[in-house]
């Protein structure tokens, strides 16, 4: 019984959101006290496919963006992760790799603004991209790490003494042992900069209208329609991915 | 080898945003005739800087305007947002590393245009190119003059509103007439009351500040250091004597316009405020506001300024800028912005130089319903002081009101 | 693979040397030597700290809001570990858990603003109900000054994380057969939850606990939608400050972001040796 009013409890808990950013999607004229929209419209919706509003715009950029970032911070991770395994103080190049949890996205953001700016990268999707690997690769170093340290390093090298070039070596031995981790490291990696709002939109300077920085500025206009619209284009992704690979989302640096 | 391969993705991304035109010199720029501006200006991209705070307003800019200057010109309108002092660190830091901008195209007025002319972040003068520019109403000091400062062709007047009070006439059935019955009304009536912390809030209480006062003259010129001091001490001492009686007995303020708009449709608090004296209509139109909400105007007055575009000194594209500035100005645009159902901007343009028909359109519009009409507030229009004392209300609202903290230096 | 000599060099170089230059012209912009009205060196704003008590207040506002949030998801986790432990492994829950890990910060602020806001669905639905009579009538919980909606925002997103990692711990650690174990050898449930159970995950946990402590220290996207303008968290009293009207209140804003910068950095340091140190403790 208890147990039956927990689990009640907890699916109302995680429901809740998707039902309410449902309904805001579709209201009209929605205002206090009705409990529930007078009317529903498919205005918002139907905007999102007439493009008028650059939803779909945003949706790209974000896919585009958090694509890049999850393919770029998973194979620099492992090439670095492998790099810190070799190096004389492991320890150090551990340690650097966890300074990026210490800054706040937006509080980073605000402080390499200025050599953004000089990299003519402000405002662009370069810079945003330079500011999420920033976050990024340190994290994906992080979890990937793990992999080198185990006996990767062992098998690498039974398999070069076995005659493998190089090349094989990595395709047919690494590859295959570390693609759990590296299916996990893509995943993270691209909620990361999926998610992001803070560092986005400092850096993009209102250029770079991703889809986190479009449920912001429909906030600000107090559109609740649109912001919700906004909000469940966010969380589809996110949702297939778990449907598809749910241990890939659970991050434990 | 790998690695090559991989990192060509970010490179080409990195290089394509690289690309900046070879630029003119400023003085290069103006010195070109305007069918010259017109050549150089056709097909190029222009990036715009605005506050996109307003649905409406956003919404004109892209559905209107951003079509019709890639129809006439093939020019990219892109619109991107910032304000204020967002734009002047921006620009400054640009200056500093010695680059083209990222913008082109800004959308300012008061403490904005004072601090980019301060680094030197305009081009201009610029007004005088634009062929639109003989019918600006620049003999009117409310359009000519941002903030105690001539204009001087630096930046082009766009749109020009007036500062006023927006109610629910179902609730409450009579409004506070002059900022002097504002406080009985506010202990009257608890918790309907408050002051958004951002642009338009700032010009309610420069407006309060300049009726406590009762002498709008001490407000014109330089910023006067005596004249804030006093005058924003007895304003200080008003709201907190009565803040008690705000929205959350006043412990908070919203940050922004809109929430504060969304607040009043809810009937959370019985006045919101709007430096568009036409608002009241297109929100009640969009059915954002009730129908019974109206707007007027108390005495002795409010702030009445206009609202400008510039064109940044290390613009890509500043010919290209000055063509979407001109059309913008055009009486076409003007009159479409001034409608209450598209945005209800109030022109800029003189009806006396137009052709009698566009006189005539300008006549016609559907007239605004809900907010008062501009021949009646002649006398209660106040001109922006300098823009220093925005800044220090800004500042000193935080402290001793938000904060709390006690008066004194 | 062989070892690619100017990787390390160049990883250094993006994750450590560019925040560093930043923080070196915050430090400079804090003594106005750089910026958009540099004028040369002074020590004005630096000493102008002492009179200034909102960043102060802002960092115990953040510490108040980051235990709060921490402290009770790590509470709310145990909870369901320890005492719930059949209801985790039946079948909706494991999935159900991972929900909240598909929501963006952003997006959990915006829905509980909808939902907890005086004019928010809940107060709709209690007006309705006839119990509250008016939208004064309803509690205060977003936007207050406690910051009750901010650490629910973070609740929701942490604890289900720390539940499943908990989870994770549990059975790695096998201790239901180690419970099993205590309660042959005479020890009550509550003893075993409470001597064996409990410190054993939190030991285990713990420093991925600490970084969601100091992320949530460094929170930004819930307490802009979600807070007051006073009290701010460290983030946004940041973020406000550098966006403020007046140019001149930048070279403050650089100097508030350099500390709390440092600040943070400092905290991460101690944080890594403290794992280091356990780590060489359990072997």
């Amino acid at each position: 019984m208890r147990s039956k009013l927990l689990t009640a409890f907890l699916i109302l808990l995680f429901a809740l959101p998707f039902a309410l950013l449902g309904l805001l999607a579709v209201g009209e004229g929605w205002r206090f006290p009705a409990a529930l929209p007078p009317a529903y419209s498919l205005e918002p919706l139907r905007g999102l496919v007439a493009g008028g509003n650059g939803l779909l715009a945003g949706l790209g950029k974000s896919l585009l963006l958090a694509s890049a970032v999850a393919v770029l911070a998973t194979v620099g991770g492992f090439v670095v992760a492998r790099a810190v395994v070799g190096a004389r103080r492991p320890g150090r190049w551990t340690a650097l790799s966890y300074l990026p949890y210490a800054l706040p996205p937006v509080l980073l953001a605000v402080l390499i603004q200025p050599f953004i700016i000089r990299m003519h990268l402000s405002g662009s999707v370069g810079g945003v991209l330079l500011g999420l690997l920033l976050l990024a690769l340190p994290f994906a170093t992080l979890l990937l790490g793990s992999f080198w340290s185990q006996q990767a390093t062992e098998y690498e090298q039974l398999a070069r003494t076995l005659g493998c070039t190089p090349g094989q070596a990595l395709r047919r031995v690494l590859l295959p042992l570390a693609a759990p981790l590296l299916r996990t490291t893509l995943v993270q990696t691209f909620l990361l900069a999926w998610f992001d709002f803070g560092l986005t939109n400092v850096l993009s300077v209102g250029k770079v209208r991703t889809l986190t920085v479009q449920v912001f500025t429909y906030v600000g206009e107090a559109n609740a329609p649109l912001a919700a619209v906004a909000s469940l284009l966010l969380v589809l992704p996110p949702l297939l991915l778990l449907l598809a690979n749910k241990s890939a989302l659970l991050r434990k640096p | 080898m790998k690695k090559t391969t991989l990192l060509l993705p970010l490179l080409t991304l990195l290089a394509a945003c690289n690309s900046g035109d070879q630029a003119k010199s400023p003085d290069q720029t103006l010195a070109q005739s305007w069918p010259q501006i017109e050549a150089a200006g056709k097909g190029q991209p222009v990036s715009m800087l605005m506050w996109m705070g307003d649905p409406l307003i956003n919404k004109y800019m892209s559905a209107y305007v951003k079509p019709e200057v890639q129809r006439r010109y093939g020019i990219d309108l892109q619109i991107a947002a910032g304000q204020g002092s967002q734009i002047v660190q921006t620009l400054a830091a640009e200056l500093q590393a010695g680059q083209p901008s990222e913008a082109d195209l800004v959308w300012i007025n008061g403490e904005t245009f004072y601090q980019l002319r301060q680094v030197d972040a305009l081009l201009g003068p610029f007004v005088k190119k634009l062929p639109n520019a003989a019918l600006l109403d620049l003999d009117n000091p409310f359009i000519s003059t941002d903030f105690q400062q001539p204009i001087a062709g630096m930046e082009a007047p766009w749109g020009n509103v007036q500062l006023n009070f927006i109610y629910d006439s179902a609730r409450v059935a009579n409004p506070p007439n002059s900022f002097a019955e504002l406080p009985a009304f506010v202990r009257a009536h608890p918790g309907q009351f408050t002051i958004p912390n951002e642009f338009t809030g700032m010009t309610l209480l420069k407006s309060w500040m300049i009726a406590l006062s009762g002498q709008p003259k001490l407000f014109q010129g330089k910023f006067d250091e005596a004249v804030y001091d006093q005058w924003s001490g007895e304003l200080w001492q008003v709201i907190n004597q009565n803040r008690r009686y705000f929205w959350k007995e006043g412990r908070t303020f919203p940050e922004q316009l809109a929430p504060l708009h969304q607040l009043f449709a809810n009937g959370e608090v019985a006045f919101t405020f709007s430096n568009n004296d036409a608002e009241v209509d297109n929100k009640v139109n969009q059915k954002v506001f009730p129908a019974t909400a109206r707007a007027y105007v108390p005495a002795p007055g409010t702030i009445r300024n206009s609202h400008y575009l510039g064109i940044v000194r290390g613009a890509r594209h500043p010919e290209a800028a000055m063509l979407v500035i001109n059309f913008l100005l055009s009486p076409e645009a003007q009159l479409k912005k001034m409608d209450p159902n598209v945005w209800g901007d109030h022109t800029v343009l003189d009806l006396a130089a137009l052709t009698p028909a566009q006189r005539r359109q300008f006549r016609q519009l559907p007239s605004r319903r809900y907010a008062p009409r501009r021949e009646n507030l002649t006398g209660l229009a106040l001109q922006e002081p300098d823009p220093e004392y925005m800044t220090r209300l800004f500042k000193d609202f935080r402290t001793y009101v938000i904060e709390g903290q006690a008066i004194g230096k | 693979m062989k070892p690619l000599k100017p990787i390390l060099p160049l990883y250094a170089l993006l994750v450590l040397g560019l925040p560093l230059a930043g923080l070196g012209y915050a430090l400079l912009g804090s003594v106005v030597v750089v910026g958009p009205l540099a004028e040369g060196f002074t020590g004005r704003y630096w000493r102008a700290l002492g009179h200034e008590p909102g960043l102060g207040y802002a960092a115990l506002y953040s510490l108040w809001i980051a235990v709060a949030s921490v402290g009770l998801s790590v509470v709310l986790a145990l909870g369901l570990v320890l005492r719930a432990q059949p209801t985790l492994r039946r079948a909706p829950l494991p999935g159900l858990l991972y929900v909240p890990l598909v929501l963006p910060a952003l997006v959990v602020a915006f829905y509980l603003f909808q939902l907890l806001s005086r004019t928010g669905w809940l107060s709709r639905i209690s007006f309705q109900l006839g119990l509250t009579s008016s939208l004064e009538a309803f509690p205060e919980l977003v936007q207050d000054g406690a910051g009750l909606g901010i650490i629910l925002a973070h609740v929701l997103l942490i604890f289900p994380f720390l539940t499943l990692l908990f989870q994770a711990i549990y059975q790695e650690s096998r201790l239901a057969e180690l419970d099993q174990l205590t309660s042959t050898l005479g020890a009550s449930a509550g003893q075993f939850r409470r001597r064996v159970a409990a410190p054993l995950l939190l030991r285990r946990a713990a420093p991925t606990v600490l970084l969601s402590f100091i992320a949530t220290l460094g929170a930004y996207d819930i307490p802009l939608l979600l807070g007051r303008p006073y009290p701010q968290m460290l983030s946004v009293f940041i973020a406000t400050k550098l966006q403020r009207f007046d140019l001149r209140e930048l070279p403050a804003a650089y100097l508030a972001g350099f500390l709390v910068a440092s600040g943070l950095l400092v905290l991460i340091l101690v944080l890594l040796r403290l794992v280091n140190r356990s780590r060489v403790e359990t072997g």
